[in-house]
């Protein structure tokens, strides 16, 4: 038995020769083309995840682009539509304002023109009612009444009117 | 013809012819041209597989070696010597191949071929040790070039002791470390030889038991227990395969990486 154990040096020369001739004829017609496809493979699957990875981010970025643009422009609506209130606002109380001061004008303007009026007809009633009264006394009497007597009685007559008149305001 | 004659028939290399190359003769022996069919057979079947993979057509066969390739490279290589063992990416696959095809071709038996006239081919040659002896003598050649063509010989030479050893220490350590970088690699070959020798003697053995008992009744039993352990044997030349590539990979990392 002991021949099992004693290696032939003939069968370790055939043994390198024909495993050598493996390695050189496998490494390039076998296992260089393999090994080229799997790892072109394998690269284009990395790319692939990669540039996955990187449109998700593209979309993800674009996503919170537009959120911001949008909460901005909700933001500025919101501001433009309190500004366009508040001068709608202003402007009713303005014109409220204006308006009033014009009614409050026009009626003081009235009143002053209508106590004019009142006091020149007043004035102009007093002549009016003295001279007729002064022509009737006259006519009554008959004759000319004294100056002095008919300015008394005119004077009399005028603080009555006077009196009258205020007594009516 | 007793037992050992029997086990020395089936077991030990018989020269087969003399091949005739001008004035000298080489003898070609039975187990060298087993080793030719297994090499043979993967040369004419992985091309035609890396075929498919050239023209990016998708074929059973090419998915099958592929997985192959990638568990001896990110596996076995990769994990063990690093990004710089992609380039003995292919031998390894060569070597895990090689012993895998020769072990497997040992289990058929091509013995029945005598019916057709081919005698005398069979055999593992793995479950030689002189054949185990030429794969691990590679493989010791492989360490020392890779550790020097990654280190440079004076630092893989410093690398082969560990760093920080003291002076005087030196002459005992080196003699220390390279026999151990020779016993790695002996035992990488008894090994694989023995594993798969066992096997083969085992089933002798229990195929002998009919003829030791001169009985047909202790057939089945032997018949069942060979097939038990040729089950066994179809696992083990898988495993053995991968063994001798997984460690002939550490190996050649620990030489590339000096601790």
């Amino acid at each position: 038995m002991d021949k099992l154990l004693n290696p032939d040096v003939g069968l370790i020369i055939w043994t390198v020769v024909t495993f050598l001739c493996v390695v050189a004829f496998l490494g390039k017609f076998a296992w260089k083309p393999i090994l080229a496809a799997l790892e072109a493979r394998e690269g284009k699957i990395k790319d692939d995840l990669r540039s996955a990875e990187e449109s998700r981010r593209d979309a993800e970025k674009s996503r919170l682009d537009l959120e911001a643009k949008v909460a901005d422009l909700q933001s500025r609506t919101q501001s433009l539509l309190d500004r366009a209130e508040k001068d709608g606002q202003k402007i009713r109380e303005d014109l409220l304002k204006v308006a009033r001061e014009e009614s409050s004008k026009i009626a003081e303007k009235t009143r002053r023109e209508l106590t004019e009026e009142q006091r020149r007809l007043v004035a102009e009633l007093r002549g009016d009612v003295a001279s007729l009264a002064v022509g009737a006394a006259e006519k009554i009497l008959g004759k000319s009444v004294d100056k002095s007597v008919q300015e008394k009685a005119l004077r009399e007559a005028a603080s009555d009117l006077d009196a009258w008149s205020k007594a009516k305001n | 013809m007793d037992f050992v004659q029997t086990l020395e028939h089936h077991l030990i290399d018989h020269v087969f012819f003399q091949w005739k190359l001008g004035a000298a003769s080489i003898p070609v022996s039975r187990l060298t041209v087993m080793m030719w069919i297994s090499a043979a057979l993967a040369m004419i079947v992985l091309p035609l597989v890396a075929r498919s993979a050239r023209s990016g057509r998708r074929t059973m066969a090419l998915s099958a070696v592929e997985g192959l390739v990638v568990f001896v490279r990110d596996e076995i290589v990769i994990s063990n010597i690093g990004e710089e063992g992609r380039k003995y990416v292919p031998y390894f696959l060569s070597l895990f191949v090689f012993i895998l095809l020769v072990n497997l071709l040992g289990m058929v038996p091509l013995d029945a071929l005598k019916v057709v006239g081919v005698r005398g081919v069979f055999g593992t040659a793995t479950g030689n040790i002189a054949v185990t002896g030429g794969l691990a003598l590679l493989t010791f050649l492989l360490i020392n070039i890779a550790g020097i063509r990654e280190q440079g010989v004076v630092h893989y030479v410093k690398s082969l002791v560990p760093h920080g050893m003291p002076v005087w220490l030196l002459p005992l350590m080196y003699p220390i470390e390279v026999l151990g970088l020779l016993t790695k690699t002996f035992a990488l070959c008894i090994r694989l030889f023995a594993n798969m020798i066992a096997g083969h003697i085992v089933i002798l053995a229990f195929l002998a038991l009919i003829f030791l008992f001169h009985s047909l009744w202790i057939a089945p039993l032997s018949v069942a227990a060979a097939m038990g352990i040729n089950l066994l044997e179809l696992f083990v030349a898988f495993l053995q395969a991968y063994i001798f590539t997984l460690l002939s990979a550490i190996f050649v990392g620990g030489a590339i990486h000096s601790h």
